[in-house]
């Protein structure tokens, strides 16, 4: 397999992707999308693996490492920090389903934190890695940019 | 650090494709070594050292010795 054509390839995995989660939204049926999510991932790893020409070597794995760490770096600051402002938002009142009945007549319902809540975390940790792989194509772009991933020469087409 | 692969690759008549594809590594390694914005490893360096039928030396001007015309 040309080059080329595993690029192209895994463009048309990723937009296959969109369209599953908006079936899968539509359906109702998560485990449509992550089962479609791994196997789009096998499906281009097995790919890459055919490709002819050599597309990896010690610079192009330098330039990875690098920008994976400096994403890691950054990531995890952001990610613990917020984080932490979730544990404290879901410490400081009692975490569960409101009781059935209001309590003793004259009481106040108990103040507790309402599961749909807690569920938004997920929500914002999710949008908060989906931030990490922009990140991570910024580092990416900006080290293969230092290593002369886009220089071109004479000899160039 | 400053090389001399363009020369020898010159002189043996071979492409950066070529020198890439003999050394199993991309063709814009080459080019970065080249243009002097990577420097290879120790390895890489033997690679193309040996491949040339060289020393180290020969094709890469660390330092000092870069200046010497």
């Amino acid at each position: 397999m040309r080059r080329n054509t595993f690029y192209l390839l895994a463009g048309i995995v990723a937009l296959a992707e969109v369209g599953i989660f908006w079936l899968s939204v539509e359906v109702e049926e998560p485990i449509l999308i992550q089962v479609a999510f791994i196997l789009g991932v096998l499906l281009i790893y097995m790919a890459r693996r055919r490709v002819d020409e050599r597309i990896e070597d010690e610079r192009t794995a330098m330039i990875t490492q690098k920008a994976a760490l400096r994403t890691l770096e950054i990531f995890w600051v952001v990610f613990f920090a917020i984080s932490l402002g979730s544990a404290v938002v879901a410490f400081s009142r009692p975490l569960g389903l409101r009781p059935p009945h209001p309590g003793p007549p004259g009481t106040a319902a108990p103040d507790v934190l309402e599961l749909p809540f807690v569920g938004s975390f997920a929500l914002f940790q999710m949008a908060l890695l989906c931030l990490m792989i922009f990140l991570y194509v910024g580092f990416r772009m900006y080290y293969a940019r230092k290593y002369g991933d886009w220089d071109i020469d004479e000899e160039q087409d | 650090m400053k090389n001399r692969i363009k020369v020898y690759r010159a002189m043996h008549d071979l492409t950066q494709e070529g020198l890439a594809n003999e050394l199993g590594v991309t063709r814009q390694t080459i080019l970065a070594i080249e243009k002097g914005k990577y420097d290879p490893s120790l390895e890489l360096a033997f690679k193309i050292a040996r491949f040339f039928g060289v020393t180290i030396e020969d094709i890469f001007l660390y330092g000092d010795t870069a200046k010497r015309p």
